[in-house]
């Protein structure tokens, strides 16, 4: 083998490629982030003066440009920005003076977790009802099972928050949001009952999505040849459902879960705010208001990294259930 | 006129076999009607008349739904919203879903570096704070229906590329399609023999599941004011502007709300009985 | 372990507990009080702060040389008493005895000193430079202080009040500790800041102003109105501040709520430098298309006080004392018939609906009531910060706006109305007669005159439909019934809370 077929045989296998292109996603999603908010209309020091910035003398704001980081031309910006970033300077909060890596180590566990509690009540709840409707389709049965789910899409996530939290706590006085929140090690009781609540909330949209996913798969799954071939030869109904039928319906429903899962990294703003958890969907809607770029930035860079993550580790899944698929 | 049983019988004779699909129509026809009124202003009241010395009335006789705190009438603004609503995320779903699939389907059917690439694509503008997009967009753009729908629709995107490429690349490697593959079938037969309808199935699900999150998205944008425009009427912005004056009228918030549900529940309901009808090896209720 | 010897073990274990919990003196439970706020502070330098939940919890820990009353009267705070020479050109203080700072250093003329300095420093970027700009020096020491100013400046005093007015220790201004380290001389401490959760104070015991009662007092964070409103019948916070009026309606008996007309307002500010607004004639269109008690009750739930340009108490404007006091729509059709648009017009007014919570439905009410004028307001709806820049460049035709008010009419708009004025672009007008009358008020001390030559800013303003002032929205404080004492200030201060007790 010549040396330039090594290379390319070397530049051309997967890992390397795998790696390229996740590498590519990134710089994608840095640029993307960068460009975007500077196109919006106000900058760092109308988001942090308002209209204080009014009184400001030309010299002042001259200063003030140096200080946001601001004054240099585009290309020099993005460029200072990575250059610290990837030297894991991710920059610091214009207002309190934080750095923004630990901001970000405090609201990202918040946010993770609150994901988790949603994505897993949701997948349990989902696959449940999804399975108890597939087992007679059209009975009443699946009429409720279905109206579950129609029923937790169509109530808008905010209308069911301020619903339980009126509720509980106007009705019985039982508010555990109302006190400072706490982190899972600090009081683990504490802090499950501060996320309950919204982890339901969450829950129940996630839910809705998978219940359907799950039911159309079985019900597609079912009919397959090869389970009435099973059920032909006499394997156990049960046994032919759990074994068979969910594992070949899986991919649908892992294809959902990765989805909400990475929808609710993100960082569900709404109910956080409802429920005051300082997680990463307040702390980047504060900093997008505020036009702290550093934050925003820095904050979309750790999220992408996160959620390529978990593609990766979802594409995992995806050949551990179906050993079809190659590559 | 009787059928000819020797004829294969065609999708719409299987979608009208399917309950979900039956309901699913009628309510859809009832959005459409309500919607068409809208239009062409059949409507008791104008949308954004306010009647003051009327605010924060409960259903009468004048004021179907009763009124909000501006003694506009909340039925003529449900039907209106339902209109904008409907438009917005019809709009925003079939400009996703019809880029979506196509990419996602190649994206699975071709694969190697294409792949990856729109793979990478999507996952950077999943990654991407959705307020952020839509705040870019609607500064630069402008506020109208059509901006918002645009914003709505790239946020999407990703989720179509994804649910599309999935069924793909599993079915890409089943033995009986490669095997027309090593026959010389043409990619474009084996696309739409093999590959389209297993991807079907999730498809339509998810355009059904798409269509009634677009109404949410749309209602959370309007809150932050990047959606519709006050005073405007969309089923989204009316919830989200009835929070506050729900403790004092409740109609405010529970009509739009109960429209915001025959939406959902009847894009749901043809999505299934669409799934039933395309599938013939299925017909489920 | 042998059964007995286990029960020897515990007996005599339980027999130590409970022996200590007997012999220990029961403790008094701990007063601590926790504020609910939806917004969190932006910053620890009380000079530069200018959000309203920065200067709120920053007020219990700074002082400042005089402070408003609850009846809006100045009163001593860090100066025990002062006085003016004949012309107002020179205002001399005389501090208050035994002042400490949380630190333990004394408070003298050193401090006050460097704290005026620094806020007059254009580096500082101080928020109340332009207020205090007329001061030429500033001398004195121990317990004396001299300030001298270039012109007559009577109102100046009353710009001597506030939390960008505090009085920081000179030493600590030298190391240049401000916005690091909080070191004041108000009735709590500083003890921590988690960004986005909390803020913590604790009492100062060293206050000058009787013993504060409570021991602690906590900012919680909770984003939502109607959160706080559920915190606080859960009882897990005992105190807050609400900006909505509709969550303000829905406080119960099982809670005090305190109700103060605020002295900020709400108006639709034109500008008159843009056609079509530059016609007087147009804006007084406007002014008498407009029943303002119908905004109140759509936009604020009733909850709200028609005001005119001046809101400060001992100076407020009347509100009937204008061109069109009521609506009067046969005066507008004239009014635009007169300037050439008898068939309508257009104008475009910006509104940012996240900002506070009647900024919507007064955009929507107004452009209702217009309509059937024949005036198209069309509202571009942005967000806060693409509205503030904006607003800044005066770049727009009508703004719908929510502006702070001061207890001091020339405070409140010195910034914008005199054509030297920061924010006079902004205020989009500007007259011969305006700068005179604003240099009047700045030049007599005396109440009654000063009270005319302000009723005739008033007046000018309102004859020449400046602005279109609408309403100034109540404030809420809600509080459970065991908070005692507070008093509510229309400057939304906290600072009563220094008396407050918890039963």
């Amino acid at each position: 083998m010549s040396f330039g077929e090594r290379i390319s045989r070397i530049l051309l296998s997967t890992p390397v490629l795998r790696i390229g292109s996740i590498l590519s996603t990134l710089f994608g999603i840095s640029i993307f982030v960068f460009l975007v908010l500077r196109v919006i209309p106000g900058d760092s020091i109308v988001g942090a003066f308002g209209i204080e910035t009014g009184l400001l003398t030309p010299e002042q704001i001259a200063q003030l440009k140096v200080y946001y980081g601001i004054d240099k031309s585009l290309p020099m910006q993005y460029i200072s920005w990575m250059q610290s970033f990837l030297s894991g300077n991710m920059g610091y909060s214009y207002s309190t003076g934080i750095s923004i890596a630990s901001l970000t180590a405090k609201a990202l566990p918040v946010t993770i977790e609150l994901a988790l509690i949603g994505t897993i009540l949701g997948v349990v709840m989902g696959i449940a009802i999804g399975t108890f409707s597939a087992r007679k389709p059209g009975s009443i049965r699946d009429f409720a099972g279905q109206l579950f789910g129609l029923m937790a899409l169509a109530v808008p996530g905010f209308v069911l928050s301020t619903t339980i939290v009126t509720i509980t706590a106007n009705k019985f006085h039982y508010f555990p949001n109302g006190y400072e929140f706490v982190r899972l090690w600090e009081d683990p009781w504490m802090n499950l009952q501060q996320m309950m609540f919204p982890g339901l909330v969450l829950g129940i949209a996630v839910a809705a999505p998978v219940m359907r996913t799950t039911r159309s798969a079985l019900l597609e799954t079912v009919d397959k040849d090869f389970v009435r071939t099973a059920i032909g030869k006499g394997v156990n109904a049960r046994k032919v459902q759990s074994r068979h039928v969910l594992r070949n319906s899986l991919i649908p429903i892992v294809t959902m879960t990765g989805i909400q899962f990475g929808y609710l990294l993100g960082g569900a703003v709404i109910v956080e705010n409802i429920f005051s958890l300082p997680g990463m969907g307040r702390q980047v809607l504060y900093a997008i208001t505020k036009r702290e770029y550093a934050t925003v930035q820095s904050s979309v860079m750790v999220f992408a990294i996160l959620f390529i993550t978990i593609n990766v580790i979802t594409d995992l899944i995806y050949r551990k259930i179906d050993p079809r698929i190659k590559k | 006129m009787k059928r000819d049983p020797l004829k294969p019988k065609g999708g719409f004779y299987y979608y009208m076999q399917s309950t979900s699909g039956i309901v699913g129509a009628i309510l859809l026809l009832f959005m459409v009607i309500v919607s068409l009124c809208a239009v062409f202003g059949w409507l008791p009241h104008d949308p954004l008349e306010q009647n003051v010395e009327f605010a924060m009335q409960g259903p009468s006789s004048n004021f179907w739904f009763g009124t909000d705190e501006f003694g506009r009438d909340i039925f003529s603004r449900s039907l209106d919203g339902m209109r904008r609503s409907l438009t917005v995320s019809v709009s925003a779903v079939s400009i996703a879903a019809t880029i979506g699939v196509t990419l996602g389907i190649l994206s699975g059917y071709l694969g190697r570096w294409f792949d990856q690439l729109i793979v990478r694509l999507s996952d950077v503008i999943f990654a991407f704070p959705a307020i952020l997009l839509a705040l870019a967009i609607v500064s630069t753009l402008g506020n109208s229906w059509y901006q918002t729908s645009l914003a709505i629709a790239v946020v999407y995107t990703p989720i179509f590329i994804r649910v599309a490429r999935g069924p793909v690349l599993t079915v890409k490697e089943m033995d009986y399609v490669k095997v027309t593959r090593i026959l010389g079938f043409s990619s474009l037969r084996i696309l739409r023999k093999h590959i389209l309808p297993n991807v079907t199935a999730p498809i339509v699900v998810q355009v059904a599941l798409s269509l009634s999150w677009a109404i949410l998205t749309e209602s959370g944008l309007s809150f932050l004011g990047l959606g519709t425009q006050p005073p405007n009427a969309s089923l989204g912005l009316m919830v989200s502007e009835a929070q506050s004056i729900a403790a004092f009228a409740w109609w405010a918030l529970f009509f739009p709300s109960a429209f915001i549900t025959i939406v959902v529940v009847g894009l749901n309901l043809v999505g299934d009985g669409l799934r039933d009808a395309l599938d013939p090896a299925r017909r489920s209720s | 372990m042998k059964l007995s010897k286990k029960f020897a073990i515990f007996s005599i274990s339980t027999a130590l507990v409970a022996g200590v919990a007997f012999v220990a003196p029961a403790q008094a439970a701990s007063k601590d009080l926790a504020i609910g706020v939806t917004l969190d502070i932006d910053k620890l330098d009380p000079h530069t702060s200018t959000s309203f939940s920065t200067v709120r919890a920053l007020g219990l820990v700074y002082g400042s040389l005089v402070e408003v009353g609850p009846k809006l009267d100045i009163r001593s705070g860090l100066a025990a008493s002062w006085g003016f020479n004949a012309d107002s050109t020179e205002l001399r203080l005389k501090l208050r005895k035994n002042v400490k700072f949380h630190d333990g250093s004394a408070f003298d003329a050193e401090d006050v000193k460097a704290s005026l300095n620094r806020i007059l420093d254009v580096n500082t970027k101080a928020a109340a430079r332009a207020n205090i700009a007329t001061i030429t020096s500033i001398t004195g020491s121990g317990l004396s202080v001299l300030i001298k100013l270039s012109v007559p400046n009577a109102p100046i005093l009353a710009a001597l009040d506030g939390v960008n007015m505090s009085m920081l220790s000179s030493d600590d201004i030298a190391a240049n500790k401000i916005g690091k380290t909080v070191n004041g001389t108000g009735p709590f401490k500083y003890v921590s800041w988690e960004p986005g959760q909390s803020v913590k104070l604790e009492k100062n015991v060293t206050y000058w102003k009787a013993p504060v009662k409570l021991d602690t007092v906590t900012f919680r964070i909770i984003p939502t109105e109607a959160s706080i409103l559920a915190a606080l019948n859960a009882g897990t916070i005992q105190f807050s501040v609400l900006t909505s009026p509709t969550v303000a309606l829905q406080v119960g008996k099982n809670l005090n709520l305190y109700r103060t007309p605020g002295l900020g307002y709400v108006t639709l500010q034109l500008n008159a430098r843009v056609a079509p607004l530059n016609k007087l004639d147009v804006r007084l269109a406007i002014q008498c298309a407009i029943n303002r008690a119908e905004v109140v009750k759509t936009a604020a739930a009733g909850e709200a006080k028609v005001v005119g340009p001046i809101t400060s108490p001992a100076y407020a404007s009347d509100p009937d004392d204008r061109p069109c006091p009521n609506v009067d729509l046969a005066k507008t059709k004239k009014y635009l018939a007169d300037a050439g648009y008898a068939d309508g017009l257009t104008i475009k007014a910006i509104v940012s609906p996240t900002q506070y919570a009647t900024a919507s439905g007064t955009a929507q009410n107004l452009k209702a009531q217009l309509a059937k004028a024949g005036i198209n307001l069309e509202l571009d709806i942005l967000d806060n910060a693409t509205y503030v820049s904006r607003w800044l460049a005066g770049d727009f035709a009508a703004a719908v706006a929510n502006n702070g008010g001061r207890i001091d009419p020339d405070t409140m708009y010195t910034r914008y109305f005199p054509s030297t004025g920061n924010l006079n672009k902004v205020a989009g007008y500007s007259s011969a007669t305006m700068d005179a009358l604003f240099l009047k008020g700045k030049a007599t001390g005396r109440a009654a005159e000063r009270k005319l030559i302000y009723k005739s800013i008033s007046q000018e303003l309102e004859n020449n439909a400046v602005w279109i002032w609408l309403f100034a929205p109540y404030e809420y404080r809600a509080a459970a019934k065991n908070v005692t004492g507070f008093i509510p200030l229309a400057t939304g201060s906290l600072i009563e809370l220094r008396v407050v007790d918890l039963k």
